[in-house]
């Protein structure tokens, strides 16, 4: 139905702080985009200049081709979703998924059919009649989807709408808004901060900065191949493993050599190196926790544990090298003996190394993807 | 102990973090306080900055408008240029009928508006009348009748409403230009004008501010702004009844009254040590209104509130109950209850305290008995109000904070010190400030309790006509409904009303704490 | 084990004779704070005399006072003064009041910043400065001494949109999401003020139309200066005061005044003790962020 394209869009406060810097998106009808960052990274900013509830200082954002820059919010056929639900506290349910409905002027029955319609598909028929402060977060939060999705608006805004559930409602709801997503099919934006949001729900993610997108792509795309440091340390829990070590360049085959030990940088990076013809310098190496492997004894890298935080399926293990350097290591529980996993207790050594076709190169100064 | 070596710390420079830690109570807080001292001076000179930044400002502004106005013009197409001498004929070229003409009407009114008055007015305005009225012998009607001559108050009144119809019409001017040059941009980039129907519409949308401003700042510069203008004009003026403008002409007489109230001469007249008087008096009072009904209203609202006093709504209920009978029932009935003959010195004979008639106590007679009472009367009035506010933020203090307090091992006084009183002080810093500010210009309380008595022969002779317990708002009003009448004079006090307000709240609003980091105590 | 006990029994002593103390100041308080209504009620209905006296309880009791305020003086004028005083600016008021806050807590526009200063600036100034050219100018108008009735209407109603702070600090508090939302419903500021607001601001509404409605029978300064001494033209408090201002009224009138006092603190203190609720609600929300 929509296609959203903002085109250098820029916005600066009026005590002359910039929140986002030339932003440059085309959102595809019925894509699921998520803007993820840290806070003020100007991913909420960019979200409300799509709504209209902030001016955009320069470029433009077009709907379905129409430049929306000067409509107001009301006329820009959107809803959205906030964070603290924003709920009219004295209207009840009912009322509360009936607002735009009645601004709108619609008859009653229209009204009524499609109140409960969307009531159904989210499961609180039974609440319609309280008012919102005598339901429960996760029921306050439907009732706020409910009223934005009530009248089949062309692009769905959604403002950091689970970070005030607790841990497992919050896994429940994530789960629920995919199931929603096929069911209403529009175009969605979704702003979060939490990268297992972005990435379980995002078709695309756009991932902020101090108000530059960092790097736009696929779950897929953004987690194997980050375009720089950022990107890399900022998606994927635990967080990436980063280290300055060497490139260095023996019979034509490129390795690292991280604390002492020298790695072999195989399959397709090893290839794309050698096409770009890389020269060989100092590097920033990222390894992420999952890609760190146990290396027999006296060979690899000698780590030494401080933390051993045990996950069930897995062990996260804090550890040191030689050169204080903090490296966080994930083990899978399956299949470690239970020597083995003594062995792993806090002050014990153990030996790691690298997959060599999974390590991600960095400059030291850009600080980008060396394979970019 | 030879271990804690402190060397010496110079508490008259700024001290780091580390340094201010060390410090102990008493060094502590005599360096905070050198440090508002040091500060003082900052402000001011951080006054005189800002006050150089917003001229500055206002002169680029003033230079981007005539860039502004002068490039409209030259590159402006002949509907625009058009426009810069027909006000609205931009508008009614392109299309928007009703907002042009209302620009060509307000153009025309003003017009015929300067032509027949307001130039006649203006030309006045710098000697406030030459022609003073006089009484002529009319042989037809075989009497004196009056030949009016210039009416000074008038002619200030008409300038001044000139003078403001003249900037609201160069600001209309300008507006009108501005409109031409959107409408131009608009139409060149292709896209449409409002029509006359959606401009309405954003009045109840964009533009809503304009809707709902429209009569409330309509009514602020009618019956505030004016007026407050026309004071501080009088103020330079000898405005009074033997000077009424009408019947005797009145003139500016420029900085005389200022002179009058800070000049040390010690003659009959001697203003500046009325003002003297009135303003140490108001000062006092205002800091004593302020203070004991501050402590004694906390005080009560903690007992109240107590853990383990019943019937908190009934205690709560009776004081506020007083407070919701009008202040002037009240003040006047207590007033004569503490008259000479009153109800108080009649119970204090018949209880036997007083022997005799003779023996009565003044309370209203007495500089300093009139003085007590009445903070004293005004605690009786202001106690339940504070006590309320005080209950709202006595219940709002995190329970935990005590609980830790508590379990830290200390005691009820020590929580009261070290938390409430903090607390409270932080959240009320500006309801204080505000309560201190009402009292400098507490009317009632005075002019019902003692009507400015007992009067001081000082004072009176000072020209002030003023008594012991007059405030400067009380002066004010007797100087202004007197028969004197000393407008000039109370023009003057109302002036340093605002001076000595603005001042104080200069200053604490520097010093308090509140004003600041809003979420310190959060 | 004992000396534990013992310390908890004190402790528990030292309670009961804290609470016992509060009670007595408490008590002692109350009776202070009451005394002079009880007085004046007393008073108002003696007959033996009309002057002060040094006693409290009458020894004729009667309606004397009462009925002598209502055929001897213009009270009945002056408490109707009064009363379409207070009902004109308790409206007016509020309106004006309300839209000035609600446009500097919810709208953000140009200027926006340097208009509460001004206000407060403006605030700074002794409102009674601007009698002497508004009285010139109402009486112009005719409407000053027998008239003074919609003259104090203006007076009063004008400028009191520089009131705005108590309820600005209650608008603040609705979380701004809720405008929000409801702009993003489909709805024009227009009606996010009337249909998500209004609902959430009655404590806030009938704060400020009950304070608005107070005010004029408590103010004296203005409407003594614009009565000007005529009677048909005072509220209740500048005839009550006017009544007993000479020492010779004052021994004619007193006990009337007495009665006067009465008939206007009854009905005040029934409509001001039946909403308290929404008052101390103000108070304690509005005022100390004011």
């Amino acid at each position: 139905m929509a296609r959203v394209k903002l085109t250098n869009v820029k916005k600066v406060y009026d005590n002359k702080v910039v929140a986002v810097q030339d932003f440059n998106l085309d959102i595809a009808d019925k894509e699921f985009v998520v803007f993820v960052g840290p806070s003020g990274c100007g991913k909420s900013t960019t979200l409300r200049m799509v709504a209209g509830l902030e001016e955009i200082s320069e470029g433009t954002i077009e709907i379905d081709d129409v430049v929306v820059n000067d409509l107001q919010p009301k006329d820009r056929d959107i809803s959205m979703v906030f964070q603290n639900y924003a709920l009219y506290p004295h209207l009840t349910v009912f009322e509360n998924i009936a607002f735009p409905l009645r601004l709108r002027k619609l008859p009653q029955q229209e009204v009524f059919e499609k109140v409960t319609e969307a009531a159904e598909i989210l499961g609180i028929t039974e609440y319609l009649n309280r008012k919102p402060r005598a339901l429960s977060g996760g029921q306050r939060q439907r009732v706020a989807i409910g009223r934005a999705m009530v009248r089949h608006p062309k692009v769905f805004l959604m403002d950091e709408p689970l970070s005030n559930l607790d841990a497992k409602l919050r896994n429940q709801m994530r789960a629920e808004i995919i199931l929603l997503r096929k069911r209403i099919d529009t175009t969605f934006i979704y702003v979060t901060h939490d990268q297992t949001e972005a990435m379980t729900l995002g078709d695309r993610i756009v991932i902020m900065k101090d108000g530059f997108i960092m790097q736009v792509g696929t779950p897929d795309e953004v987690f194997d191949h980050p375009d720089n440091l950022f990107v890399a340390e900022f998606i994927g829990a635990p967080k990436m493993n980063t280290f300055k070590t060497n490139l260095v360049i023996e019979d034509g085959e490129y390795y690292v050599t991280p604390f002492g030990a020298k790695i072999l940088v195989d399959g397709e990076k090893g290839e794309q190196l050698k096409k770009l013809n890389v020269e060989p310098q100092e590097i920033i190496l990222g390894v992420r926790p999952e890609h760190i492997i146990l290396a027999k004894e006296n060979e690899g890298i000698k780590c030494t544990v401080m933390v051993n935080e045990m996950m069930g399926s897995e062990l996260h293990l804090h550890t040191t090298t030689d050169d204080d350097t903090h490296l966080i290591v994930r083990v899978p529980t399956i299949g470690l003996t239970h020597k083995q996993r003594n062995d792993l207790q806090a002050g014990h050594d153990f030996y790691i190394t690298f997959q060599g076709k999974v390590m991600h190169l960095f400059d030291v100064e850009t600080e980008n993807n060396l394979l970019k | 102990m030879s271990e804690y070596k402190v060397e010496r710390i110079n508490l008259f420079e700024d001290l780091s973090d580390f340094d201010y830690l060390r410090l102990n109570k008493f060094q502590a807080l005599l360096y905070k306080f050198i440090k508002v001292i040091r500060v003082v001076p900052k402000w001011f000179l951080n006054l005189f900055v800002l006050v150089g930044k917003y001229i500055k400002k206002f002169f680029t502004y003033i230079k981007d408008e005539f860039v502004d106005i002068y490039t409209t013009f030259v590159y402006g197409d002949w509907k625009t240029k058009m426009s810069f001498f027909i006000m609205g004929f931009g508008s009614i070229a392109r299309g928007k009928v009703l907002r042009g003409i209302l620009f060509l009407v307000f153009q025309v009114v003003f017009i015929v508006y300067l032509c027949f008055g307001g130039i006649h007015w203006l030309s006045k305005f710098k000697t406030l009348g030459d022609t003073k009225a006089s009484t002529v012998y009319d042989p037809n009607l075989d009497t004196y009748v009056r030949v009016d001559g210039d009416d000074s108050f008038k002619i200030m009144l008409y300038s001044l409403l000139t003078i403001i119809f003249i900037i609201a019409f160069i600001w209309t001017w300008r507006t009108n230009v501005k409109q031409n040059k959107i409408m131009e941009d608009i139409l060149k980039s292709g896209k449409k004008l409002k029509s006359t129907k959606e401009d309405i519409q954003s009045l109840l949308d964009e533009q809503f501010h304009k809707t709902l401003l429209a009569i409330p700042l309509t009514g602020i510069m009618t019956f505030t702004v004016f007026p407050i203008i026309f004071m501080i004009l009088v103020a330079f003026t000898n405005y009074d009844a033997a000077h009424d403008g009408y019947s005797n002409l009145f003139t500016w007489v420029g900085l005389t009254n200022f002179n009058a109230l800070f000049s040390m001469n010690i003659g009959s007249d001697n203003l500046s040590f009325a003002f003297g008087e009135i303003l140490s008096w108001t000062l006092i009072w205002a800091f004593f209104a302020t203070f004991t009904n501050y402590f004694l209203g906390m005080f009560v609202a903690i007992m109240i509130n107590k853990k383990g006093i019943k019937l908190k709504k009934l205690w709560r209920g009776i004081l506020v109950l007083t407070s919701a009978v009008p202040q002037f029932v009240s003040l006047l009935y207590i007033s004569k209850m503490f008259a000479n003959n009153g109800l108080a010195n009649g119970l204090l004979m018949e209880w036997g305290f007083i022997k005799n008639i003779s023996g009565i106590i003044k309370f209203w007679g007495v500089k300093e008995i009139a003085r007590t009472m009445v903070i004293i009367v005004n605690v009786w009035i202001g106690i339940p109000y504070t006590m309320l506010i005080c209950t709202g933020i006595l219940m709002n203090i995190p329970k935990d904070l005590y609980e830790s307090s508590q379990i830290d091992g200390a005691t009820a006084f020590q929580q009261f010190v070290k938390i409430t009183m903090p607390y409270m002080l932080f959240v009320t810093g500006p309801y204080l400030l505000t309560s201190f500010i009402g009292n400098i210009n507490n009317f009632n309380v005075i002019y019902l309790l003692t009507g400015g008595g007992p009067s001081n022969p000082a004072l009176l002779t000072s020209g002030g006509s003023a008594g012991d317990t007059d405030l400067l708002i009380t002066w004010l009003f007797n100087l202004t409904t007197g028969a004197e009448s000393k407008y000039y004079l109370a023009a003057v006090i109302g002036i340093m009303i605002f001076v000595v307000v603005s001042s104080i709240s200069v200053v604490v609003y520097n010093v308090m704490p509140s004003t600041k980091n809003e979420e310190d105590f959060s | 084990m004992a000396e534990k006990q013992k310390r908890h029994m004190s402790q528990k002593l030292k309670n009961k004779l804290s609470n016992g103390l509060i009670y007595t100041v408490l008590i002692v308080v109350s009776v202070i704070w009451l005394f002079p209504f009880f007085c004046l009620v007393c008073e108002s209905f003696r007959c033996e005399s009309t002057h002060q006296v040094g006693y409290i309880i009458p020894k004729v009791w009667g309606f004397d006072n009462y009925i002598n305020l209502f055929t001897k003086t213009d009270f009945l004028i002056w408490y109707k003064n009064t009363f379409i005083i207070a009902v004109f600016v308790s409206v007016i008021q509020t309106i004006m009041v309300l839209t000035m806050s609600y446009t500097l807590s919810r709208l953000r526009f140009k200027g926006r910043k340097s208009l509460m200063n001004i206000m407060l600036i403006l605030g700074m100034f002794p409102g009674f400065i601007t009698m002497i050219v508004l009285y010139k100018i109402l009486s112009g108008m005719g409407l000053t001494g027998a008239n003074s009735v919609p003259g104090l209407i203006l007076v009063y109603t004008a400028s009191s949109a520089m009131g705005y702070y108590v309820s600005k600090g209650f608008f603040d508090t609705i979380s701004r999401s809720l405008d929000e939302a409801a702009r993003i419903d489909g709805a024009t500021r227009f009606q996010v003020l009337t249909k998500v607001i209004m609902p959430l601001s009655k404590p806030i509404v009938i704060y400020t139309i009950l304070t608005a409605f107070m005010a004029p029978w408590g103010d004296f300064m203005f409407a003594k200066y614009i009565a000007h001494n005529t009677s048909r033209g005072m509220n209740v408090a500048v005839g009550l005061q006017n009544m007993i201002s000479t020492p010779s009224s004052l021994t004619a009138n007193y006990t009337m005044f007495c009665a006067g006092g009465v008939l206007v603190a009854v009905p005040i203190t029934i409509l001001f003790m039946s909403l308290q609720k929404y008052y101390v609600e103000g108070v304690t929300g509005g005022a100390v962020k004011g």
